[in-house]
């Protein structure tokens, strides 16, 4: 049975595309039929195996100015052409290019269920936003590669395509997507770290088989002014929940929080919570709930106006093995409701 | 991470948690100390008034946290 | 301190009138067993069965693997302080019935509404599931039994340990008499003449942490010398102590047990390098406090007592529990490093991934010193379980384990270690 020729929607900017440098990164998307610029260099790796339909182009400005506004313009421009597969790129180093390439192949992935791959430096900026929801395979920091990150995102995306199994960052090309997975080695735990300690201790070379994490500040938040004013809320990640554990907070990473009144409670009571956070003894928490989210003491700052209020809902999750995008997602949601409650200050308790 | 999101909202966090020096590194910028894991504000060694008392000691020291101006990750 | 372990490699066990060796099969009368561990009043209900690997039975709610060893001639006291007097071990000859495991067991119908400790750790004795276990290639002698009438949770499970000590005694007496098949030596003695003549050889320490108290230990636990660790400050033992029966695995450990820790891979790396590149000095055992003030405590003790007492020029490092002691075992890396001490750590990863676009897993904290770390996997994973002909243990929801349920990875015992005989690595996809 003959296969299919692959239909390809290709997306380039304005450069890219031939129609011009930074004075054109304004133009509105458009269609080009057929391939053009490096989508050339695409459709000669494809070969019989697919053709370039099209080719969406869209100006770095006028995208990055509106990404939202940008996707909407582009997404039904793809589906006219019913593609099989899209590719994006590649954008090298390009920052704002790349945020619309990974932007563009998040959301064809999503909303049109087409695959999709991209290609860029490592370093580029869309890498960090849209690794874990896109392929995009590792490129060198100019077009002077360009094909060899053709020739790796046509294959992925004929990989994709046709069903078959992805093996690896390592074998594909692409940059690691976040997943962790464990991988049977040829040696124990116990024999790489000894050996890794003999490297080091005779000056030899040797490699760290884990990283150590950067973590990003926040710039402070401005301080609570007039605290007798001020609306306070509790927040905890110690996995407190209604008895029951009605939302289904897990209890190894979360990927949601709950949201519990406090009504007109004076403290919160034993029985009425349970601990859904696998990571910790929660026997005395449990007996005094309290001892977590402290709505007791709480109360009593209320009442004695130290504080203005105490808000009437604690949000709760778990915090243990929880992923880092589950974590800023659940942090980003509680955050948005206390702002729109007007909140001045949260105090966070973790166990 | 949930001090993190919340205060770039803008919203001033005052994080108690009993292993400081995890706070300050991931980067909440307001760190209370915690008494232990299993009991972050409370104290089962003691008898009920005096842990309630101990408790306050620390919300406290919390709302001053809110209250202060910080440059970066601080423990209280 | 000169230890032999006299091993007998055992291939098979069967139920019998006798409990005796023969051609390499254990033979083992169960009622004597069973009889022996209901000697304790705490337990009612002792049952002792035998599960083979290849056999297509799913042993549940394992709480900890004991290897049969027990002391012969006059080389001390058995698990002392457990389940004989005090008295010192590491020295002497060792009976050992290699290829056999005492698995423990526990049930009880008592609420224990804790996350964790509803958890039930499965060993599956073929199959994918025993795939992933090094115990389904033991001969397991599988302890089952209920907690007496009156006898609290803390009670019911220090006795189960107790019985499961007593049995691994009890089995490995019946190689008394025979000739080894093994004879391991372990002596750290050449030291004195060896280590003058090669000065020169780095001295290396392991820094054992065996405990976390993020989750509450067990009362009467007898981890060290029959003693719960919860206040212990770091201390030092002599390997040999490890291997013969001084230390035992706290309850409730996470990718841990008592067997691993009688055959500790890193004190059999660095015991097997004694002399040839390196000295062994001993190891510093410390557990994982849950507060700020003890974490630096205990890592300011333990750091000093291998710069200071041991002398050590590196350290490898391991852990107990979940998230909060890799923060201890970090702290306590960094110490030694800045005061001359290089080190090298193994670990399970509980940290969260990062955005960074690494195929490397990372650590849950930052210090820059510490360069070198080993990755044992991370307790991610599932899979479906396979239909068992036949379920050990007295847990009322076998549905929960049934054919077909997506079961985690780390409810696997032995699937994941803590001290480094998995092949295990972790890596990002």
């Amino acid at each position: 049975m003959e296969l299919r020729r692959l239909r390809v929607v290709h997306y380039l900017n304005q450069f890219f595309a031939r129609i011009g440098g930074e004075e054109k990164a304004n133009v509105e998307p458009r269609v080009i039929e057929g391939p053009t610029g490096p989508g050339r260099a695409i459709q000669n790796a494809l070969g019989e195996r697919g053709e370039v339909i099209a080719t969406i182009v869209c100006g770095d400005n006028y995208f990055s100015e509106n990404v939202e506004n940008a996707v909407d313009e582009i997404i039904p421009l793809v589906y006219r052409y019913q593609p099989d597969v899209m590719i994006a790129g590649p954008a090298f180093l390009g920052g704002r290019y790349g945020v619309a390439c990974g932007a563009i192949c998040k959301a064809v992935k999503e909303r049109l269920n087409i695959p999709a791959v991209t290609g860029m430096h490592a370093e580029n900026p869309g890498v960090n936003l849209f690794h874990r929801d896109v392929y995009i395979i590792q490129t060198g920091p100019s077009a002077a590669t360009m094909n060899e990150a053709v020739s790796k995102m046509v294959q992925l995306v004929v990989k994709i395509a046709e069903g078959e199994k992805i093996v690896g960052p390592a074998h594909d090309g692409y940059i690691p997507r976040g997943i962790v997975v464990n991988e049977m080695t040829g040696q124990t735990g116990a024999e790489r770290v000894f050996e890794m300690l003999l490297a080091k201790i005779q000056e030899r070379s040797y490699e760290s088989e884990v990283l150590q994490p950067k973590h990003d500040r926040v710039v402070p938040a401005a301080p609570v002014r007039l605290i007798e004013q001020a609306m306070v809320a509790l927040v905890t990640d110690g996995g407190l929940v209604p008895k029951g554990n009605p939302d289904g907070i897990e209890s190894v990473g979360a990927t949601r929080f709950g949201e519990y009144s406090l009504q007109e409670e004076v403290a919160l009571k034993e029985e009425a919570f349970d601990v859904c956070h696998a990571g910790y003894d929660s026997t005395f928490v449990k007996q005094d709930p309290n001892r977590l989210v402290p709505v007791d003491v709480m109360r009593i700052l209320e009442r004695e106006k130290r504080i203005g209020k105490l808000y009437n809902k604690f949000f709760s999750t778990t915090g243990v093995g929880t992923t880092v995008e589950d974590a800023r997602k659940i942090g980003r949601a509680i955050a948005s409701e206390l702002r729109a409650e007007g909140m001045s200050g949260v105090i966070l308790t973790s166990t | 991470m949930l001090a993190k999101e919340i205060e770039r909202a803008g919203i001033p966090v005052a994080h108690v948690c009993p292993l400081t020096p995890i706070a300050i590194v991931v980067g909440s910028n307001r760190v209370i100390a915690g008494v232990k894991i299993i009991h972050p504000v409370g104290n089962p060694e003691l008898p009920p008034a005096v842990e309630k008392e101990f408790r306050m000691r620390i919300v406290e020291k919390a709302l001053v946290a809110l209250q202060s101006k910080v440059e970066g990750p601080t423990l209280f | 301190m000169k230890l032999e372990l006299s091993v007998l490699k055992i291939t098979d066990v069967k139920f019998a009138h006798k409990t005796d060796i023969r051609d390499g099969v254990l033979f083992l009368n169960g009622e004597e067993l069973k009889e022996l561990l209901e000697e304790d009043g705490r337990l009612r209900n002792v049952e002792v069965e035998i599960a083979r690997p290849g056999e297509k039975h799913r042993i549940i709610r394992v709480i900890d693997v004991i290897e049969p060893r027990s002391k012969i001639e006059k080389g001390g006291p058995n698990f002392p302080g457990a389940i004989d007097v005090q008295g010192v071990v590491g020295y002497g000859r060792t009976c050992v019935l290699q290829g056999v495991g005492v698995v423990v067991t526990e049930f009880a119908d008592m609420v224990d509404s804790d996350e964790f400790r509803k958890a039930v750790d499965i060993v599956d004795m073929w199959g994918p599931v025993g795939d992933l276990t090094p115990y389904s290639k033991l001969n397991n002698i599988v302890i089952l039994a209920d907690p007496a009438d009156g006898v609290s949770i803390e009670e019911y499970r220090v006795a189960l340990k107790i019985a499961g000590l007593k049995a691994a005694v009890y089995l490995a007496r019946a190689a008394e008499g025979f000739p080894p098949d093994e004879v391991m030596v372990y002596e750290l003695s050449l030291d004195r003449e060896i280590g003058k003549k090669l000065p020169e050889l780095p001295g290396v320490a392991y820094i054992f942490q065996i405990l976390s108290t993020q989750f509450n230990p067990l009362d009467g636990d007898p981890v060290l010398y029959g003693e719960n660790v919860e206040r212990i400050v770091p201390t030092i033992l002599h390997p040999n102590e490890i291997f013969d029966g001084a230390v035992t695995a706290p309850y409730g450990s996470i990718f841990m047990e008592t067997y691993f820790i009688q055959n500790n891979p890193i004190l059999g790396q660095l015991y097997r390098n004694h002399g040839k590149n390196l000295r062994l000095l001993g190891v510093i055992i410390m557990n994982a406090p849950n507060n700020v003030d003890e974490c630096e405590r205990a890592a300011n003790m333990a750091a000093n007592l291998a710069k200071h007492v041991l002398h050590a020029d590196a350290a490898i490092l391991t852990k107990a529990g979940g998230g909060a002691p890799e923060w201890v075992m970090m702290r306590t890396a960094q110490r030694c490093e800045q005061i001359g001490i290089r080190t090298a750590l193994a670990f399970l990863h509980m940290g969260m991934d990062v955005t960074e676009p690494t195929l490397k897993p990372t650590s849950l904290f930052y210090a820059p010193e510490v360069d070198a770390m080993v990755s044992m996997g991370t307790p991610v994973g599932s899979l479906k379980l396979p239909r068992a002909e036949k379920f050990i243990g007295r847990f009322k929801a076998i549905g929960a384990v049934n054919e077909g349920v997506e079961w985690p990875i780390r409810r696997i015992r032995g699937s994941l270690s803590q001290l480094g005989n998995s092949r295990l690595r972790a890596l990002r996809y």
